[in-house]
C-alpha cells in the first residue's frame, strides 16, 4: 500500500515519469545516415575519413569531402553502454594513467581490445583514419589520445593549439587561431587529393551557423516554465550537432525537434510531468547514468532546465562571410577555454535567463577541465546569485568514481533545501 | 503512544523512542551488518517489547527504505539539522562523523540548510577510516582515549588513504614514534579532513558515532574551535530529528 502523506506539495512522486520526446525516431535515422555514410567511406574507400576533436575544425572537414569521425562521440557511447569499466583497465595497463580522460582511457582500452559498440552496426573496427584533426581549445588530453592512433595507423595528425583561460578575445587570439586554420589545408588537401574550396567551406560554415543556431533555440526552450526539455533528453540529442555540425542533416533534424517542443509547450507537456524545481547542471553528464539520474530528478519533480555541457555546442559567431575569423572567434568562445571571471558572468546570465533554482557542479575525476568548481568558482557564484549549490563527486565514463547512495542522498537533500526555500 | 525514529547508517543502526512531548525515552543501537531490514526489526522489537508503538516509524540512513514496517523516510541531513535546531535554536556549523560519511552542515537562524557537504569518495577520515586502524593496531576505542591521555605530542599523518594510513603508522612505530602520540595525530587527521569540507562559521557541533565513541575528538575539536560542543547521545540525533521533522514535512508513506 502507498500513499502520500500532506498531499498537498508532495516532495517526491512515488513513481518517476518521463516524457518521451517523438523525435528520437527521426534522430535514430539521423544518427544512423551519418553512420552508415562513415561505414561506407572506411570500407570502399569512396571517401577519406578524418577523426575531429568535437569541438575542432568539422566544417572544414566536411567542406573537403571527408568523412569526420568523432572519438569523443565514440568515448560517450561507451560510457552510456556501461562499457567503460571494462576496456579502461586496458588503457591503464599500457601507461595510461586512470586519472586522465576516461573517454580517452576507455577508447583506447575498447581499440586494444579490439571492441567498439559501431560492431552492432556493422562495422568492423572503428574507422580507420587518413588524417586526425583537433583543437586543443577543450583540453590537451585530445592531443595525446590522437597521437595514440596518429602512431598506430601511421597518418598525419594536424592540430589547432588555442590559447586556455582566455579573458578578452583580442584580435591577436583570433589571428593566431584563424592562420592555424589556414595552416593545416595543405596537409589536408594532400590527404583528401582535392583542392580546397572557398566556397564549399562558405557552404559548410552557413550550415554549421544555422544547426547551431537552431540547438540555441531548442536549448532556450527550456526557459519557458514548465520546461518541454530537459538536461537528459539535449545530452542525447545533442548528437547531431557534435558530429553532422557543418552539414545539411544536423539543420533538418533541428527543425523537427524545435517544432515538438513548440508543439510540447503549446501542448503543456513538459519534460517533468510535475515540475517543481529548476536545476542547472555544471559539467559532464554521468554517462552510465543517465537514465536512473533522469527518472531520479523526475521522482524529486525536479527539471534540469540547463547546462554548460549542452550549451557548449552553441557556434553563433560562424559567419560564412569570414570564415576562418570567425570560426576563429566561435572555438575560442567556448566555455572551457574562458577564464573563470568570463564564466562566472556567463553562467550568472544563464541563471537568470533559465529562472534556475540551484546548481549541482559535477566534479568530474578525469576530466578536470569541465569540472568548474576546483577554483572556488562555485563559491563566488554562490555570493553573486545566492543560488544553493552541491557538489557531487563522479566522472563521465568510469563509473568506478562514482558513489551512487551518497550522491542520491546529496541530492534527495538538496531538492528538500531547495523546498524549504 | 511512542513515536520511533530509526537511523539506518552504514555501519550502525540507532533508534530513539520518543514520547508524545517530544522527549527522547529511549536510545538503542545494532550493527547494520548486511541486512537493513534485519537491523530495524531488531530495534523495533526491542522497543515494542515494553512501549506502544506508533506507526509509521520515522528513518533516515542508507537502508531507510529498508524497514519491514510502515516507515516515513528523509534526508539524515535535514534530520539531523532539525534535531540539532530543537536542541540550540541558533545558526550551527554542524560537523557529523559517521562510519562512512563525514557531513558538515551550515544550518541557518530558521533551522533551515543553507549548505552541506559529504566527503569525497574516499571514506578516509571516517569511523570506518578509524575502525580499521584500530583493528590493525589491535587497540579497542576504549584504549584509544586512553593512550590518547598519555601523549606527550603530535605525530602528523599524512596518507589520504586508509591502507597507506596505516603503512605510514607502522613505519612511525618502526622509527620510534609512540603510539599515545600517534592516536593524537590519528585524531587530528580526522579532525583536519573533516573542517576543510567548508568554513566553519557560528557554533560548531559536532556529531555521531565517532565523536560519542572517542570523546577525545570533541576535546581536540575545542581547543581548534573554542565556540563548539557536542550534545550526549548526538549518534542518535538524525533519528530523533526524524521524528520531529516528520510532524511537518510531505513525505512518501510507504506500506511493505
Amino acid at each position: 500500500m502507498e500513499k502520500l502523506l500532506n498531499m498537498s506539495e508532495p516532495i517526491i512522486q512515488e513513481k518517476s515519469e518521463l516524457v518521451k520526446l517523438q523525435s528520437a525516431g527521426e534522430l535514430r535515422k539521423t544518427m544512423d545516415g551519418y553512420f552508415s555514410r562513415l561505414r561506407e567511406a572506411a570500407e570502399t574507400g569512396v571517401r577519406k575519413v578524418a577523426w575531429c576533436t568535437s569541438v575542432g575544425p568539422a566544417e572544414l572537414l566536411y567542406s573537403m569531402g571527408f568523412e569526420v569521425y568523432f572519438p569523443e562521440n565514440h568515448g560517450a557511447m561507451l560510457g552510456a553502454g556501461k562499457n567503460a569499466d571494462k576496456y579502461i583497465p586496458s588503457a591503464v595497463a599500457h601507461g595510461y594513467s586512470p586519472e586522465i580522460c576516461s573517454y580517452l582511457t576507455s577508447d583506447i582500452g575498447a581499440f586494444l581490445q579490439n571492441e567498439t559498440p559501431l560492431q552492432k552496426s556493422g562495422f568492423k573496427s572503428v574507422p580507420k583514419p587518413d588524417v586526425l584533426v583537433y583543437n586543443t581549445n577543450q583540453c590537451r588530453e585530445v592531443a595525446d589520445w590522437f597521437g595514440f592512433y596518429a602512431r598506430h595507423f601511421n597518418v598525419p595528425i594536424l592540430g589547432i593549439h588555442t590559447p586556455l583561460c582566455i579573458p578578452e578575445l583580442t584580435p591577436e587570439i583570433i589571428k593566431t587561431v584563424a592562420d592555424q586554420y589556414r595552416n593545416i589545408i595543405p596537409s589536408l588537401e594532400q590527404v583528401a587529393g582535392r583542392k580546397f574550396d572557398m566556397d564549399l567551406f562558405r557552404q559548410a560554415v552557413a550550415l554549421s551557423h544555422d544547426g547551431c543556431v537552431l540547438w540555441k533555440e531548442i536549448l532556450g526552450k527550456a526557459k519557458h516554465r514548465p520546461s518541454p526539455i530537459n538536461f537528459f533528453d539535449s545530452a542525447i540529442h545533442m548528437g547531431p550537432i557534435v558530429v553532422m555540425r557543418g552539414t545539411q542533416y544536423a539543420v533538418d533534424y533541428y527543425k523537427v525537434l524545435l517544432a515538438e517542443l513548440d508543439q510540447r509547450i503549446q501542448d503543456g507537456i513538459s519534460a517533468v510531468p510535475h515540475e517543481k524545481h529548476r536545476i542547472y547542471w555544471e559539467g559532464m553528464p554521468l554517462w552510465y547514468k543517465l537514465s536512473s539520474m533522469a527518472k531520479l530528478f523526475s521522482k524529486f519533480n525536479t527539471s534540469i532546465v540547463a547546462s554548460t555541457y549542452c550549451n557548449s555546442w552553441v557556434f553563433d559567431d560562424l559567419d560564412p562571410a569570414d570564415p576562418f575569423e570567425s570560426s576563429a572567434l566561435a572555438y575560442c568562445k567556448l566555455f572551457i577555454v574562458r577564464s573563470d571571471a568570463v564564466k562566472e558572468d556567463i553562467l550568472q546570465q544563464l541563471m537568470i535567463d533559465f529562472s534556475v533554482d540551484g546548481i549541482i557542479y559535477h566534479e568530474s575525476k578525469t576530466c578536470t577541465r569541465n569540472s568548474n568548481n576546483l577554483f572556488g568558482l562555485q563559491n563566488r557564484l554562490f555570493k553573486k546569485t545566492r543560488l544553493p549549490f552541491i557538489e557531487i563527486n563522479g566522472d563521465l565514463n568510469d563509473p568506478r568514481c562514482f558513489s551512487e547512495e551518497q550522491s542520491i542522498i546529496a541530492i534527495e537533500t538538496f531538492i528538500h533545501q531547495l523546498s524549504g526555500r | 503512544m511512542y513515536r520511533l525514529g530509526i537511523d539506518l547508517g552504514s555501519s550502525y543502526t540507532k533508534g530513539v523512542l520518543v514520547d508524545e512531548n517530544n522527549r527522547i525515552t529511549g536510545f538503542h543501537c545494532v550493527k547494520s551488518g548486511y541486512n537493513f531490514t534485519n537491523a530495524s526489526s531488531k530495534i523495533i522489537s526491542h522497543f515494542a517489547e515494553d512501549h506502544e508503538i506508533e506507526y509509521p516509524v520515522y528513518t533516515c540512513g542508507y537502508g531507510r527504505e529498508q524497514v519491514a514496517a510502515a516507515f516515513v523516510s528523509n534526508s539524515e541531513l535535514i534530520a539531523l539539522s532539525k534535531a540539532v535546531y530543537e536542541i540550540y535554536k541558533r545558526p550551527c556549523s554542524i560537523i557529523d562523523i559517521g562510519g562512512q560519511d563525514t557531513k558538515f552542515i551550515s544550518m541557518n537562524a530558521q533551522g533551515q540548510v543553507d549548505k552541506f557537504k559529504m566527503n569525497r569518495k574516499c571514506a578516509a577520515g571516517t569511523g570506518s577510516f578509524l575502525e580499521e586502524i584500530a583493528f590493525r593496531l589491535d587497540v579497542t576505542p576504549e584504549e584509544f582515549t586512553e593512550f590518547a591521555r598519555q601523549a606527550t605530542e603530535e605525530v602528523k599523518i599524512n596518507s589520504f588513504c586508509t591502507v597507506f594510513a596505516i603503512s605510514e603508522i607502522i613505519g612511525m612505530i618502526k622509527n620510534g614514534a609512540t603510539l599515545p602520540n600517534i592516536i593524537i595525530g590519528i585524531y587530528n587527521s580526522i579532525i583536519q579532513r573533516s573542517v576543510e569540507m567548508s568554513v566553519v562559521e557560528g557554533h560548531l557541533v559536532i556529531t555521531g558515532g565517532l565523536p560519542a565513541k572517542h570523546p577525545t575528538i570533541v576535546s581536540l575539536f575545542a581547543k581548534k574551535y573554542p565556540d563548539s560542543s557536542s550534545p550526549e547521545h548526538s549518534q542518535f540525533l538524525a533519528a530523533y530529528g526524524c521524528v520531529l521533522l516528520n510532524r511537518t514535512s510531505y513525505i512518501v508513506h510507504r506500506t511493505l
